[in-house]
């Protein structure tokens, strides 16, 4: 723009409306500052603020599938560890069982000992089926109750999956369903134990060995779903991880999209805060002379 | 030759010019930062020498005296238009800006307290729920976080709602205005065509006249015509509302009901000087603004806003209808809403914890894969939302941008009338130390003339 005639109205509405732009410009960036954010409302800038947005929901999902995983690893760990108790006590009831096959050797007084031991083994492994965690039967199925088994050796859990989401659209079984472990109904590792320990009483050598080899294929159903529990464990552990390092990355892409980089923010505060200066001098010094300060 | 007194009668000519110049000048100075003032100049002109060359009307070499031709105005009444026209341009879009940069700060995206952060939270809450289905703390938590969530939709609304009623209030305002504006132009109108019949200097009416038109721009982007006895004639949106000294009225025709109710669209109208029923117009300026915004851009937010609140609502109830409650009856609607408010209106519907269905099957156990159905299923209105909400920011940016462009473009023009019309006080003190120095050669030159007829009278003939 061309000046052709200055007058102190131009003179004193441009330098308040220097002053203005550069105050603008430093209460912009102390707002950045202050609230160390460079997106502090959609127009700051629209398409970051749209990525923001969809990258907090992802670092919330993210979290909450984390969150999950380790709800898993509770469960797979409980049942984990209630396999390993109920496969050694299947071991020593199977070890027992051997023992009581050798008839011609034993007392009718050691038979009804070593069934004695096999009915508390069985009590046990009642009690391990009805662990439970969080106040729920891990093996009781999505049962409201808070047994899977009942003292008889009865399953009363109700069949349902327990499923875990931890990760986008991966959901994993955390629960292992009470027959699928102790046999189904009629035919439980309890009733097996039961039937052991009454042949072991009337000197059936023929049961005996009958009921030795179904505790054994009872302890090969167990160390199966030990196995599954174990596979799960692994695929939980992996997208547990997956979404740890998922909750880091996309928190720092949104730090990257709508997070203030100090350094510059800083140094451009400076330099605004300079140009404020020059401004304020500028304006000092044409604002205040004028003609008369010379004319005597 | 002239007479002999012709020299006095020149140098009083000149101290009363002089005299007249040095007012100006103080005038000048006294007004150099009043708004709307138009620097004045004093013009000269020389008298004396006849216009007319005839046997008995002669005149002589010299003796030509000063007189004022008359006060200037320095004003470009092109540059004038130009001045309203921007400004008007530059009230439509600050107007704009100001009103959705207020909404948007009420929608608070993207933050931590908004509606999106309430998604995320209600999501997190279904997804604890199907952890946990047994938990009351679990099934609690998802309704406190679905009355949040509501809470949030109904905030914004509400937020909507009471912006546009501001908005009315202030349109309302402005009609006003403008209607008084326009009968204080006719008035004005009347005073300088009086003024100019007898003679008075119309300065001040004219430099009034400027302001009230420039005002009326800014806020409808009305037109100023100038007429021939120096009145403005004023039209908006093509109807004349001020004619001479004549006003017109200006009113809202529809849209604003009284306690400022209303409904889209705001339809203004003027009713022309003489005129019996208002013609509806469209404006620009402040008014056209308010009109826009009222009429189009947060109706058009409001009802995405409702269909953002009945996707949500309608995607949350049919997954929990379809699932079973604490005690394995089927879940009913969650949400409830207004068909014809559903934002503003959006609530949980059910009361008890033991109500909240996390089981896909029936019976009361204690299945939580429902939940997680659940919160899966607002992924679209999370989708939509977020659409909604930066389709927002971008007007917002590019009105703001807009503001930006046109405030560079009025201030060149603003600079330009000020060039002309501005009062330097460098210039006007040289005017003045001029007029101080010209005025003390008149009255110098007086006391020669007077010596000079002193030697004539007094002395001529004493041999003495």
């Amino acid at each position: 723009m061309t000046i052709g005639r200055v007058t102190q109205g131009m003179l004193s509405q441009r330098a308040v409306g220097g002053l203005q732009t550069n105050l603008a410009r430093l209460a912009e960036i102390q707002e950045k500052l202050s609230t160390g954010r460079s997106i502090n409302r959609a127009s700051d800038s629209p398409t970051d603020s749209t990525a923001a947005m969809r990258l907090t929901s992802a670092v919330g999902d993210a979290k909450q599938h984390s969150r999950n995983a380790a709800d898993a690893l509770g469960w797979l760990g409980i049942t984990d560890t209630a396999l390993q108790s109920v496969s050694a006590q299947l071991r020593r009831a199977s070890d027992l069982a051997i023992q009581g096959g050798n008839a011609g050797a034993l007392s009718a007084d050691s038979r009804e000992a070593i069934a004695v031991e096999l009915e508390q083994i069985r009590d046990g492994l009642i009690g391990v089926a009805n662990t439970q965690y969080l106040d729920r039967p891990v093996f009781g199925g999505i049962t409201a109750g808070s047994a899977a088994y009942d003292a008889s050796g009865a399953f009363v859990g109700e069949a349902g999956a327990v499923n875990r989401t931890v990760g986008a659209g991966a959901q994993v079984r955390v629960d292992v369903l009470g027959p699928e472990v102790f046999g189904p109904a009629g035919d439980t590792v309890f009733d097996r134990l039961t039937a052991l320990a009454g042949a072991l009483r009337s000197g059936d050598t023929a049961g005996v060995r009958t009921g030795m080899d179904e505790v054994k294929a009872s302890l090969g159903r167990v160390t199966g779903a030990l196995a599954e529990v174990g596979t799960r464990t692994n695929r939980v552990e992996s997208a547990q991880r997956r979404a740890d390092d998922a909750v880091i990355t996309l928190g720092s892409a949104f730090k990257d999209v709508a997070g203030v980089d100090i350094a510059a923010t800083v140094v451009d505060l400076q330099m605004q805060e300079v140009a404020y200066q020059a401004a304020l001098g500028a304006a000092a010094r044409v604002i205040q002379p004028s003609l008369m300060d010379f004319l005597r | 030759m002239s007479g002999t007194f012709a020299s006095f009668n020149t140098a009083l000519s000149a101290l009363r010019y002089q005299q007249t110049a040095l007012d100006t000048a103080s005038s000048n100075i006294a007004n150099s930062s009043t708004a709307g003032y138009v620097r004045r100049r004093a013009e000269a002109e020389t008298i004396g020498a006849s216009t007319q060359p005839a046997l008995w009307s002669r005149s002589g070499v010299g003796g030509e005296s000063v007189g004022l031709a008359g006060i200037n105005r320095l004003t470009d009444a092109l540059l004038d238009a130009r001045v309203r026209a921007e400004h008007g341009k530059q009230s439509y879009l600050d107007t704009r800006v100001a009103v959705l940069e207020r909404v948007e700060s009420g929608i608070g995206e993207p933050g931590d307290t908004g509606v999106s952060a309430a998604i995320i939270d209600f999501k997190g809450a279904w997804q604890d729920l199907a952890n946990s289905p047994s938990n009351e703390a679990s099934r609690g938590q998802v309704l406190a976080q679905g009355a949040a969530l509501a809470d949030a939709v109904q905030q914004q609304a509400r937020m909507l709602e009471a912006e546009m009623g501001d908005d009315r209030a202030r349109l309302t305002a402005m009609v006003d205005e403008v209607s008084t504006l326009a009968g204080d132009l006719a008035a004005t109108n009347s005073s300088i065509a009086i003024a100019k019949v007898n003679g008075t200097d119309a300065g001040v009416l004219l430099d009034k006249r400027d302001q009230l038109a420039l005002r009326l721009s800014q806020l409808t982007g009305a037109s100023a015509t100038q007429r021939s006895d120096g009145g403005f004639d004023v039209s908006v949106g093509g109807v004349a509302l001020v004619s001479g000294d004549r006003a017109g009225t200006f009113s809202v025709v529809s849209g604003i009901g009284p306690g400022g109710t209303g409904a889209p669209p705001v339809v203004l109208g003027v009713t022309p000087p003489g005129g019996a029923a208002a013609t509806a117009v469209s404006t620009s300026g402040a008014t056209g603004a308010m009109v826009e915004v009222l009429s189009t851009t947060l109706p058009a937010y409001a009802s995405e806003l409702d269909a953002v609140a009945r996707q949500l609502a309608d995607a949350v109830n049919a997954q929990h209808t379809a699932a079973y409650d604490a005690t394995g009856t089927p879940g009913q609607a969650f949400f409830a809403y207004d068909p014809a408010d559903p934002a503003g209106s959006l609530r949980v519907a059910i009361t008890s914890a033991s109500q909240v269905a996390a089981s896909a099957v029936p019976g009361g156990g204690r299945d939580g894969s429902a939940a997680d159905t659940i919160s899966r299923s607002f992924v679209a209105a999370e989708a939509s939302y977020s659409r909604l909400v930066n389709s927002f920011g971008t007007t917002v940016a590019s009105a703001g941008r807009l503001a930006t462009t046109q405030r560079t473009l009025t201030g060149q023009v603003d600079g330009a009338r000020e060039q002309l019309a501005g009062v330097s006080l460098d210039e006007e003190m040289v005017a003045m130390v001029a007029a101080q120095r010209a005025y003390e050669a008149a009255a110098r030159l007086m006391t020669t003339v007077d010596s000079v007829l002193d030697t004539l009278i007094n002395r001529t003939g004493l041999t003495r």
